[in-house]
């Protein structure tokens, strides 16, 4: 796979809904060929803010079978640096660089199928999610979805006109249920009389239990937070699903995006209660707590060290760590003082945390 | 040996072992097979079985709601693992030595296995698979783990079948009908397919149907079938309709839909009920039939009353008389006065199997039209044979 940049033009820029930003890519007819994609992967994007270059994964909300454009969504995240930029600054006519389609997580649809696909997405998880939805509808006229979608409230549910307007269309092949976490309940014209709560593990064996497949075929695709695709993956395990049918987006387009605004402070002290034992150690310029746990060899837990698995979660009891991404966390949690270790950088001087 | 012909198929293709055993390979081992109604398994660890040909298939439903198939034979010596049906099993077990696999088909425990089996692994064995899918609120499976997808197979068909949505409707207990035909399955399917006969056969069972306007051919290796109701019906439906009329079938779409599914399963979609008609071939000359019929949801009270009216409202019109004219009887010892067609397709198929160790049989000519779907199905039998 080349990682070679090719410059696109921005041209259309639309807000699905208030904090979100679709981007459309015009792909110059010469080098369409190189970004043929399967519904489901991603693009990188280069930007320069701030006479500084970052890259950003981000999963194609588009369908290949109808769109020629390319089209990302990207939701405001607090304080983060790209996708406040796109928000703000980039507009029709701007041209960005782009590393052609990739990713392993994608869905290949074949004409003659017959299939059921279960998609389990929650947030921004939406976007390579219904990329694979509209490609099945479009694409294998006798296959089914089964969408089970998760947000916090009315608001905030991308691509809510978009899903109602594919459930007019395809009705007989297309089952979209939404949850809700944080309903509104202050304006009457939108209450919320759908399902209520997160994608946990009870809400899953529910949506299976309650949704038999037609095609006996099936794949499940999940794409959310780390924590709840953990939760969904366990959780279809559990009923006996073959691993090989379940596929997880684990590292691009999802939830929260890098963060690189963090001021970390030079050789904090960390005070830690693992295993049943205290340590205290200082934190060198540039390290996570994880790293060092790991050097001072106390057998701290942890699993992909990219912030999505959710292994290397600790409490903090004092003080403040930030984290460049917390895919496994959501912001709930992180309210309530949670930590992935692996991600976190101390931004006081004193840091003490604690592993259950 | 210059064998006569039945039009295209040879007699003997009726009459010997050869033939049904090579039909049972070939054929019936080798399609996809009507295995019962989705509803037939409700629950998580429900299964059913299923004859294809000489493979005897399970088919099981796990907790995530998806339906497996697995070769009915269990991995050890072969013994056929489970009976013909099975409510909530958490586990699959062979009688003769309790060997036990999981839903997935996965050998998950053998006795004794320290001392007799210490180095078997038992994550390697598996049942083996077959396909199983849903089609038209029907369970099908093919001995093939890989076997082509079911919407392949009845590429083109849905488009002619009737509006109707089995899933919605209720199958009655008392609705189910099965008899031993003897005869064999093609002479029961053929029957099934003959449009001549309509008209003459079942000239005082079938009238509410315009025989004159029917449309029909084949798709793939399956036949299609649909004709309109007679004037007469069509303007009192509502008086001579023996049962709730079906919510779909406004009128746009009234009439009868009447396929045969290759190689055995015919379907009936009419006005007040949805029918499959499942031949099973037992012997050269003998066929099972099995029948099951899904209505509108009503009560037994509005089942009654629709049926009285309907009856009457018949009688007024047609005179109640039979083909032959006389007062229908259920309890002659002749079909024909039974005033039922399905009847009279039994007896005249019968009869004809009868007649084919006759010296003197023979086919003198098959109609052009209404008898050219006998000729294409037996065209397809032999392209299945000779494959
Ligand atoms: S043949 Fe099944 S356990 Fe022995
Ligand atoms: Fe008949």
């Amino acid at each position: 796979m080349s990682n070679q940049f090719y410059i696109l033009r921005v041209i259309a820029i639309d807000h699905p809904i208030k904090d979100a930003t679709t981007v459309t890519l015009e792909v110059p007819e010469k080098i369409r060929d190189l970004f043929n994609y399967y519904p489901g992967q991603h693009l990188i994007i280069k930007f320069k803010i701030n006479e500084k270059e970052v890259r950003r994964s981000y999963s194609l909300n588009s369908s290949p079978f109808n769109e020629e454009a390319l089209q990302v969504t990207v939701k405001r995240v607090q304080g983060g640096l790209v996708s406040n930029y796109i928000g703000d600054h980039l507009k029709e006519g701007d041209e960005v660089d782009v590393m052609t389609p990739r990713g392993r997580f994608y869905a290949d649809i074949k004409k003659y199928a017959y299939k059921t696909y279960f998609l389990f997405a929650a947030g921004s998880g939406i976007t390579p999610i219904i990329s694979i939805l509209k490609s099945v509808l479009l694409a294998s006229p006798n296959s089914a979805v089964n969408l089970f979608y998760g947000n916090r409230n009315q608001d905030t549910i991308i691509f809510k006109k978009e899903l109602d307007d594919l459930f007019e269309e395809y009705s007989d092949r297309l089952l979209v249920v939404n949850t809700l976490s944080d309903p509104n309940v202050w304006s009457a014209w939108k209450q919320w009389n759908g399902r209520k709560g997160r994608i946990d593990s009870e809400a899953v064996n529910w949506f299976i239990t309650n949704h038999p497949p037609i095609a006996q075929s099936t794949e499940y695709y999940i794409c959310g937070p780390g924590a709840m695709n953990i939760s969904v993956r366990n959780t279809l395990l559990g009923l006996q699903i073959p691993k090989k049918l379940i596929h997880i987006e684990q590292f691009v387009g999802s939830i929260e995006e890098s963060n690189d605004s963090i001021n970390p402070i030079d050789n904090a002290l960390l005070s830690v209660t693992l295993n049943g034992a205290a340590h205290q150690l200082s934190i060198p310029k540039g390290k996570t707590v994880l790293q060092v746990l790991k050097e001072a060899k106390v057998n701290p837990p942890y699993s992909c060290e990219s912030g999505v698995c959710g292994t290397c979660i600790a409490q903090v009891i004092e003080g403040k760590a930030g984290m460049k991404s917390c895919m496994a966390l959501e912001e709930q949690e992180i309210n309530q003082g949670l930590v992935l270790t692996c991600q976190a950088f101390p931004t006081t001087k004193t840091l003490n945390v604690k592993f259950n | 040996m210059n064998s006569k012909r039945m039009p295209i198929l040879p007699v003997e293709a009726y009459t010997s072992v050869d033939w049904f055993e090579q039909e049972q390979q070939k054929i019936f081992g080798n399609t996809w097979q009507f295995a019962g109604l989705v509803e037939d398994i409700q629950d998580a660890g429900d299964y059913i079985t299923t004859q294809c040909g000489h493979q005897n298939i399970v088919i099981v439903k796990g907790r995530d709601q998806r339906l497996r198939a697995f070769h009915n034979l269990c991995r050890h010596r072969g013994t056929q693992l489970l009976r013909a049906v099975g409510k909530k099993q958490k586990a699959l077990t062979c009688p003769y030595h309790d060997w036990t696999y999981d839903l997935n088909g996965q050998l998950i425990s053998v006795p004794e296995k320290n001392t007799e089996f210490p180095d078997l692994d038992l994550d390697q064995i598996c049942l083996h698979k077959a396909s199983v899918d849903i089609w038209r609120g029907i369970l099908w499976v093919h001995p093939d783990p890989n076997a082509d997808p079911i919407t392949k197979w009845f590429d083109g068909c849905w488009e002619k079948l009737g509006p109707h949505n089995p899933k919605r409707l209720i199958e009655y207990p008392d609705t189910y009908y099965e008899k031993i035909i003897n005869a064999n399955w093609k002479i029961v399917a053929e029957n099934y397919i003959d449009v001549y006969h309509l008209a003459h056969l079942h000239s005082n069972t079938l009238q509410m149907y315009n025989h004159a306007k029917a449309e029909y051919g084949f798709v793939g290796d399956h036949y299609m079938f649909w004709e309109p109701l007679s004037s007469e019906y069509k303007d009192n439906i509502d008086g001579l309709i023996p049962t709730k009329r079906i919510q779909e079938m406004t009128d746009e779409y009234i009439g009868a839909y009447v396929p045969w599914l290759f190689p055995n399963l015919g379907l009936s979609e009419g006005e007040g009920s949805w029918n499959i008609f499942h031949a099973i071939p037992l012997a050269p000359d003998k066929t099972k039939v099995i029948v099951r019929t899904k209505l509108e949801p009503m009560s037994n009270w509005e089942f009654t009353k629709q049926q009285m009216k309907s009856n009457i409202s018949w009688r007024g019109i047609m005179g109640g008389k039979t083909k032959y004219g006389n007062e229908p009887d259920t309890n002659s010892d002749d079909p024909m006065d039974w005033n039922d067609f399905m009847e009279e397709d039994v007896y005249v198929c019968e009869q004809q199997q009868k007649s084919l160790k006759n010296p003197l049989f023979g086919v003198t000519r098959t109609a052009i039209k209404g008898e050219s779907t006998v000729r294409t199905f037996q065209e397809i039998v032999q392209k299945w044979l000779d494959s």
